[in-house]
């Protein structure tokens, strides 16, 4: 999932300022999932902006909708019979989302009301943590389904660092200790002659470095 | 309640408040005419930020949510969650400056239970408290 979240109201404000018909776009997928941009939180966006701008008296036109997916094209145009009526999109979508929409509509301006996170997984109610890095080269078989670089402070591939005390984390005592976990889970399956091997440092090419990365399926 | 006084005020409450039946709701709404709007729930774990909005927005000077004492909800958290919404809800509205005071919450007493009727005077009195709202422009 990727995580999100609302950007201050003050910040969200001051980039509509010059539009007078606003639409407040939700997607109903990750950012749903975390409380930041599904249907719920763009009704709530929307009756915030409204208030305000009743408030001050301005006359302005603040509509929501959310989309099922604000990154897939078949759901974006969707939104070709109503678009026309608005100055503006603010999107309550990652960055992806936020960009999508603005190239399938390149005439309206499209704005993020979202700092786009991580990627994450649910916990809990309202708590989510970040699980991976997509990194392009995923190593988790090697650890026992704990990713080191996520979830390591010091993202070590080769064995823990020695600071961790009861299996928390030397930097921040609120986070388990990533090596902590992968042995133990390499122990339970027995498998911890993984951790023989030597590994290199990361190739980050795979991430980053070398424009946007594309996946291209000629299946689909 | 003069017309100067004159507020209108969005009440969600729990069903397990006591005496917040069906009658009692239909005397209240005889009792304040437009100046209430009753939005039972059955549990106060289903309000939710937006209804809370809502209401500001369209209608209300303040909105008040009405729980059942905490450690008591039949469904074990509907009252925490409701005051975190409340919160929230605080938050968002002092963030476009408009008084947090428009949201209430009155947790119920396990000593000393009240009825619905005695909360909405309560909610009423506070709501009295306070200006107009300014989302209103109402003569």
């Amino acid at each position: 999932m990727i995580t999100g979240e609302q950007k201050p109201i003050d910040e969200i404000r001051e980039m509509i300022s010059p539009y007078k018909r606003i639409l407040v776009l939700g997607c109903a997928s990750c950012v749903a999932e975390c409380a930041a941009g599904g249907e719920k939180e763009a009704a709530m966006l929307a009756s915030t902006l409204r208030i305000a701008a009743k408030m001050r008296k301005e006359n302005v036109l603040i509509k929501e909708k959310t989309l099922d997916r604000q990154c897939v094209r078949d759901f974006i145009i969707s939104l070709d019979d109503i678009i026309g009526k608005y100055d503006v999109v603010l999107s309550l979508g990652c960055g992806a989302g936020v960009q999508a929409v603005a190239e399938i509509f390149p005439e309206v301006p499209i704005i993020p009301a979202l700092n786009t996170g991580f990627l994450g997984e649910t916990k809990d109610q309202g708590y989510w943590v970040e699980s991976c890095l997509g990194c392009g080269d995923c190593m988790l078989y090697h650890f026992g389904g704990i990713c080191p670089l996520a979830r390591c402070s010091k993202q070590l591939l080769n064995g823990p660092c020695g600071g961790s005390m009861d299996g928390r984390c030397e930097i921040d005592p609120d986070v388990e200790c990533a090596w902590h976990l992968i042995v133990d889970r390499l122990t339970k399956f027995g498998a911890l002659d993984r951790l023989e091997n030597i590994y290199p440092p990361k190739d980050w090419s795979r991430k980053q470095g070398k424009g946007p990365r594309k996946i291209v399926r000629e299946d689909q | 309640m003069t017309g100067e006084q004159k507020r209108t005020l969005a009440l969600y409450y729990c069903q397990n408040v006591p005496a917040s039946g069906e009658k009692e709701r239909q005397d209240l709404e005889e009792k304040y005419r437009k100046s209430i709007r009753l939005f039972p729930l059955p549990c106060s774990g289903r309000l939710e930020t937006v209804h809370l909005l809502l209401a500001l927005e369209e209608f209300a000077d303040m909105a008040y949510i009405i729980t059942c004492p905490e450690g008591e909800c039949r469904y074990s958290e509907g009252n925490k969650r409701a005051k975190k919404r409340v919160g929230r809800t605080r938050a968002i509205i002092a963030g476009i400056g408009l008084e947090e005071e428009r949201i209430g919450i009155i947790i119920g007493s396990k000593d000393n239970q009240m009825s619905l009727s005695d909360y909405a005077s309560i909610a009423m009195e506070n709501a009295l408290k306070l200006p107009s709202s300014p989302v209103h422009s109402r003569p």
